[in-house]
């Protein structure tokens, strides 16, 4: 079966792409952090923002429309602010939307939860389109992260797709076996096709265990080549980070 | 129930983030020191497993379906240590990767569909199946926990964002609450019926050390 995997678009060539993850993770994450404590009092500093991002898109060369259908997943969480908006009380004059009325201040929060969740959105899903999985897991380890994590998070990408595939064909056989069934009965069945599916995974993650001891494996992953930064990385933090800093300051 | 950024404050995700790290450098401590090397993959397939299933859609009411989150299932064969390494990272890994739960409030999410799963979850179904003893009470155990860890997590995740000033708790409350008092039967039903069926294919499983 095909997937769309974790990493799309990371494989393809850019100036971005080519980058150090470590850079990449500290650049991306720093945009989040400092996007999420800028207070809306300062309106042109999101757009400051904005331009950097598109800045970052472009050079990174991964389609925008892709990044903007993935940014849909905040939409849930935004119709429930706004289906609370009236609801919240406030100063500023309001403004009557059909029957209900909303206040400029609850206005406002809408605008500040909108913003930060969607720009958030998309550097994280630019981090991740331009750096494939094993990649950034070095990176994070390389950053601190514990081994235990980045050699969890390896298996778990590892054996993703398959567990997915598995699933994909059990319920393809219950489908063509089954086709009507009452809700608490395909709950019970989901139940038994999840539990077949656990001693699979439980007994796959002991013979992957044996398997990778009989070839020597000692709870450590080597790696054939370092990570090293090199004069692009220099050269990208030396740009973004004072065009970050100076944005969020102006 | 993936908290996006920017939908808390600082004064609540910052103390949330410092709970979330705590409970899992205590994890990560733990599982370190008891566990073998062993244990590292079959944690990660359990947590390629936990994914999986969460992408299980079952229809439950009305139009609504929902799917397992898993952190008591987890924990029923691991522990809640172990359980919460493989819920944090699952967590992680949605935030980086699918974009589903932000950055910043990564910790926030981590307490409410992690610790609350694992480390509760947990103790509610040690409660309900020691008080009620044998296969019977393992179910019934599997069941509650499951169900209650879903809708605390809901209450969570409202108090959160009614703390933020995002969403009023009059709203934000009977919403989230309602439907994940429904979605929640999905929770249960699934942990009840894997511990059972695990029970009757491979009982030994449900011995393994716990951490």
């Amino acid at each position: 079966m095909k997937h769309h995997f974790l990493d799309q678009y990371s494989d393809r060539a850019s100036c971005l792409h080519s980058l150090d993850p470590r850079v990449k993770i500290l650049a991306f994450l720093s945009l989040v952090v400092v996007v999420v404590l800028t207070p809306l009092t300062h309106p042109h500093r999101f757009l400051l923002y904005a331009l950097l991002l598109v800045a970052l898109v472009l050079l990174s060369r991964v389609p925008p429309g892709f990044l903007l259908r993935r940014s849909a997943v905040v939409l849930p969480f935004v119709g429930l602010v706004a289906a609370g908006l009236p609801f919240l009380g406030g100063s500023g004059g309001s403004y009557n939307l059909g029957p209900f009325h909303v206040t400029r201040s609850a206005l406002l929060i809408f605008v500040n939860v909108l913003l930060k969740a969607w720009f958030s959105v998309m550097a994280m899903g630019l981090l991740v389109s331009t750096t494939p999985f094993t990649r950034l897991l070095r990176g994070f380890q390389s950053l601190g992260l514990p081994a235990l994590f980045t050699t969890l998070l390896s298996f778990m990408y590892r054996y993703l797709y398959l567990l997915t595939d598995e699933f994909e064909r059990m319920a393809m056989a219950r489908d063509s076996r089954a086709w009507r069934m009452g809700r608490l009965e395909r709950m019970r069945i989901t139940g038994n096709m999840v539990g077949a599916a656990f001693l699979r995974s439980y007994e796959r993650g002991e013979r992957v265990y044996l398997a990778m001891r009989a070839r020597g494996f000692d709870g450590r992953i080597r790696v054939m080549r370092e990570l090293r930064m090199g004069r692009s990385d220099a050269l990208f933090l030396s740009l973004f980070f004072p065009l970050l800093l100076s944005a969020a300051v102006i | 129930m993936h908290l996006p950024d920017g939908f808390l404050t600082p004064a609540v995700w910052v103390p949330l983030w410092a709970i979330a790290a705590g409970a899992l450098a205590l994890s990560t401590w733990r599982v370190n020191r008891r566990l073998e090397d062993r244990h590292v993959p079959l944690l990660g397939v359990l947590a390629a497993f936990v994914f999986a299933v969460q992408m299980l859609n079952v229809p439950v009411a009305g139009g609504t379906s929902g799917h397992v989150v898993g952190g008591v299932l987890i924990s029923v064969f691991v522990g809640p240590l172990a359980a919460f390494l493989v819920m944090g990272s699952i967590l992680a890994v949605q935030a980086l990767f699918f974009q589903d739960g932000g950055i910043t409030t990564l910790g926030a999410n981590m307490v409410n569909m992690g610790l609350i799963g694992t480390f509760l979850g947990y103790w509610l179904y040690r409660l309900v199946s020691d008080a009620l003893r044998g296969g019977r009470g393992r179910l019934a155990g599997a069941g509650v926990a499951g169900w209650v860890t879903i809708v605390l997590a809901s209450v969570a995740c409202s108090l959160e964002l009614a703390a933020s000033g995002t969403s009023p708790l009059g709203v934000a409350l009977p919403a989230m609450v309602g439907y994940h008092m429904v979605i929640g039967v999905v929770e249960a039903v699934v942990t009840a019926a894997v511990i059972g069926f695990v029970s009757g294919a491979r009982p030994d499983l449900l011995e393994l050390p716990k951490l």
